[in-house]
């Protein structure tokens, strides 16, 4: 399938693997100017108009917000435990952002560290990912200043170029290779991106070195406390284990936490190691460009943007870092 | 035909320990039979009867829920049932918004004496309960969703002069001292002046939504020092209302009123405070209010059927993903501590399952009621798109029509939760 395809021929082609059973997820104009990956019904429903951003991620395929574990029964003899069915079959990502895929090899790191994660893995397993390059950017975008950029590959299992009204296919993997046969061997001219608009290397530096800098006070006193950016971000991933329990029956749960909530780290005692917002937005970078960097040889974050367009109080990465004093200041 | 089928519902009647446990008590003294569908839980009193525990009972599978208590004048608390009568009107048109079914909703008084009331009421409910069938609203079928159009732009206004002012406005205050920290609108969101030289950083223009008064409470930002803040109209509702709750010293607060022609947001079609009332100043001149119909939003939904109106809601509560982006943008939210917070006991789930997700956004509505100004930060902080503020509308129009009252409009209006008349309607009361 070397062939370009038509807006029509893609939407074919996402019906045909709805049609096989497969669930696909791609983008949808829930409401005017409102972009969200969403399960389709059908090819039609996919938003395929001039480039824009979506609001949540794809990371709910792999980490849903809410996710039993396993289930269990109290008898006069014991505990019963009932695991929980197979999670959904294969899925697709169709249309996403290069930025959404990139934060899937990302996350795979932490799932497999010190335990392989067997629901994030067998979802992962069943996952293909479909990206779309990108034509355009917004002031938000900041993926060429993590190191990406918008046509990367990383996390792709195949990528879309659109070209005059067309897509062009390219396959990265197998799993691509399953959707797309063989593709397209070169890829078209790709836009260049957003501008390199802060470097890594000084976010890293700043959250280690100035940990205990006012900075962090004074540059999160908007922050109102919610869970936005971490629930729209495609890298952040932290959970919490919660049971919900209905007489003698009850289930194991991970839903999504957010390090922004001050009960993310409070403590049995009372004591709270984060008491203020500002050490909050503080942990939220140096685990972004420090921690997990060091851990793991990875920024936890693509440059998507999603955090600062969707925060309600104007913050996030790319408002919060760009803050932070260079000592080389970036070439206007 | 139901017995046929084998379906018997369950009832669950919350009763108050003085009346009603009594006249169920009597009721099987006098060995009077009443269907067993029936679970009594006695609690001390109706007021003590919090929303989330009906919202619970649908949760756990009850097919009808019964309050009842002692009747007017009787109360053992002197007024617990009047309390729970008046909470009891925003609470039924807030489950109506909703799409529950009333016909399964079911308050009454009888009293310690009325064994034989007791016997005919469970056998009344327990008949209609087994009539509608069994009841499943977490089972709903969301709807398809029509995408919503966007807001009207605002009208052109002359932002430039006033943000003029507002800037040398801040610097004076700075200046002379009289606050350490102007909050207010930045390029990007809120922010925090400190230092006249940085008045600049203040912006007036459309964008201008946030509303400020939610800082006040916060520690980081009461740390700063005595605070200017800037408010529209509306903003200034919630300032209003903090100081009713001794939330909120006003002298210790400077305010900056900003005269607003609308911001293009829904609220602004309606909205009849363009000019801050009580600020100590304001910038820019009158404004001319509009008299569109505060809750014409609510008449596309309250047009629909109840089954309608719940898979509406079942599909905009799908989407919550337990951000809490509503209750932290929301400046009457401010409690240390979230019920929501809580896990001992755990009265909302925290999942963002669909259960978890109808009764937090039903206690929210509920703890708001006759608290909320409308200044629909909620929903525009919502990154769900979930329309909250049609909740907060159908509770605040209860208040308005029942009680005249409408949050942050009268600094001394009685507030229409917390408080009873004795001649309160009764007349959903069996």
């Amino acid at each position: 399938m070397s062939a370009a395809l038509s807006q029509e021929a893609l939407r074919a082609l996402a019906d045909g693997w709805i049609k096989s059973g497969r669930k696909v997820i791609g983008p949808v104009e829930a409401q005017p100017g409102r972009i969200v990956f969403k399960p389709l019904g059908s090819g039609a429903a996919l938003y395929l108009g001039a480039w824009a951003p979506t609001v949540n991620s794809i990371k709910e395929a792999v980490l849903p917000r809410h996710e039993k574990l396993y289930s269990y029964r109290i008898h006069k003899d014991g505990i019963q435990l009932m695991d929980e069915p197979e999670a959904a079959g294969e899925t697709i990502v169709i249309a996403a952002h290069p930025c959404q895929a990139a934060a899937l090899p990302v996350l795979d790191k932490v799932f497999n560290w010190d335990l392989a994660d067997e629901f994030y893995n067998r979802r992962r397993a069943a996952l293909s990912v479909v990206t779309l390059a990108c034509s355009s950017y917004d002031d938000h975008c900041f993926c060429t200043s993590v190191g990406l950029g918008p046509a990367s590959e990383k996390g792709s299992d195949a990528m879309l170029y659109e070209t005059g009204g067309e897509f062009v296919a390219r396959t990265f993997t197998a799993k691509g290779r399953a959707l797309f046969g063989d593709a397209a061997e070169e890829a078209p001219p790709q836009h260049d991106g957003p501008p390199v608009r802060f470097r890594a290397a000084r976010a890293r530096e700043f959250a280690r070195k100035e940990f205990d800098s006012p900075f962090w006070r004074e540059h999160s006193l908007a922050c109102l406390g919610c869970g936005v950016c971490a629930y729209v971000c495609p890298a952040c991933h932290c959970f919490d284990i919660v049971d919900e329990r209905r007489g003698d029956e009850g289930f194991r749960a991970r839903n999504w936490d957010a390090c922004q909530f001050p009960m993310f780290t409070l403590h049995a005692s009372g004591h709270n190691p984060r008491q203020r917002q500002g050490d909050r937005q503080r942990q939220r970078i140096y685990h972004k460009f420090g921690v997990y960097p060091e851990k793991f040889g990875e920024i936890l974050c693509t440059g998507c943007g999603a955090c600062a367009r969707n925060c309600p109080a104007g913050l996030g990465v790319l408002p919060m870092v760009t803050e932070i004093p260079d000592a080389e200041p970036l070439q206007a | 035909m139901s017995r046929a089928n084998g379906f018997e519902p369950k009832i669950l009647a919350y009763v108050c320990n003085w009346c009603t446990y009594l006249g169920a008590d009597l009721a099987g003294t006098a060995r009077l039979e009443y269907p067993p569908n029936v679970r009594i839980l006695r609690l001390p009193c109706t007021g003590r009867i919090d929303a989330n525990l009906v919202v619970k009972a649908f949760e756990m599978g009850a097919d009808a829920v019964l309050v009842s208590g002692c009747h007017p004048g009787d109360c053992h608390y002197t007024a617990g049932n009047y309390h729970a009568r008046r909470r009891w009107m925003f609470f039924r048109a807030l489950l109506e918004t909703i799409g529950f079914d009333p016909r399964r909703l079911h308050f009454t008084w009888i009293s310690a004496a009325e064994g034989k009331k007791f016997q005919q009421v469970i056998t009344e409910i327990t008949e209609q309960a087994r009539a509608l069938g069994p009841y499943r609203p977490y089972e709903a079928k969301p709807c398809v969703e029509r995408p919503r159009p966007l807001a009207t732009p605002p009208p052109a206004e002359d932002f430039a002069a006033a943000g003029q002012e507002l800037r040398q406005t801040a610097a004076r205050l700075l200046n002379e001292g009289t606050v350490k920290v102007v909050i207010g609108h930045g390029e990007r969101g809120p922010v925090f002046v400190t230092r006249a030289e940085d008045a600049g950083n203040l912006v007036w223009n459309a964008n201008c939504l946030s509303n400020l008064a939610v800082y006040l409470k916060r520690k980081e930002v009461r740390e700063l020092g005595t605070p200017a803040v800037v408010v529209k109209g509306c903003d200034e509702r919630a300032l209003l209302m903090l100081e009713k709750e001794s939330q909120l010293e006003r002298e210790g607060v400077h305010v900056i009123g900003m005269a607003c022609g609308g911001m293009g947001r829904a609220k602004c079609a309606a909205c009849d405070t363009p000019r801050p009332r009580f600020a100590d100043e304001t910038i820019g001149g009158e404004r001319a209010p509009r008299d569109g119909d505060r809750y014409a939003a609510l008449e596309p939904i309250l047009a629909m059927s109840a089954e309608e109106r719940l898979s509406y809601w079942t599909a905009q509560f799908d989407r919550c993903v337990k951000c809490y982006a509503c209750r932290q943008a929301c400046p009457m939210c401010y409690c240390e501590r979230c019920l929501a917070d809580k896990n001992r006991p755990q009265a909302i789930a925290t999942s963002a399952h669909r259960m978890g997700n109808f009764a937090w956004h039903i206690s929210r509505a509920m703890h708001l009621a006759g608290r909320c100004v409308g200044c629909d930060e909620c929903a525009r902080a919502c990154p769900a798109g979930i329309d909250l503020r049609l909740l907060n509308l159908a509770v605040a129009r209860v208040a308005e029509r029942e009680f005249g009252y409408r949050a942050g409009m009268d600094r001394d209006a009685e507030p229409p939760v917390g408080a009873f008349a004795a001649a309160d309607k009764e007349d959903f009361i069996g």
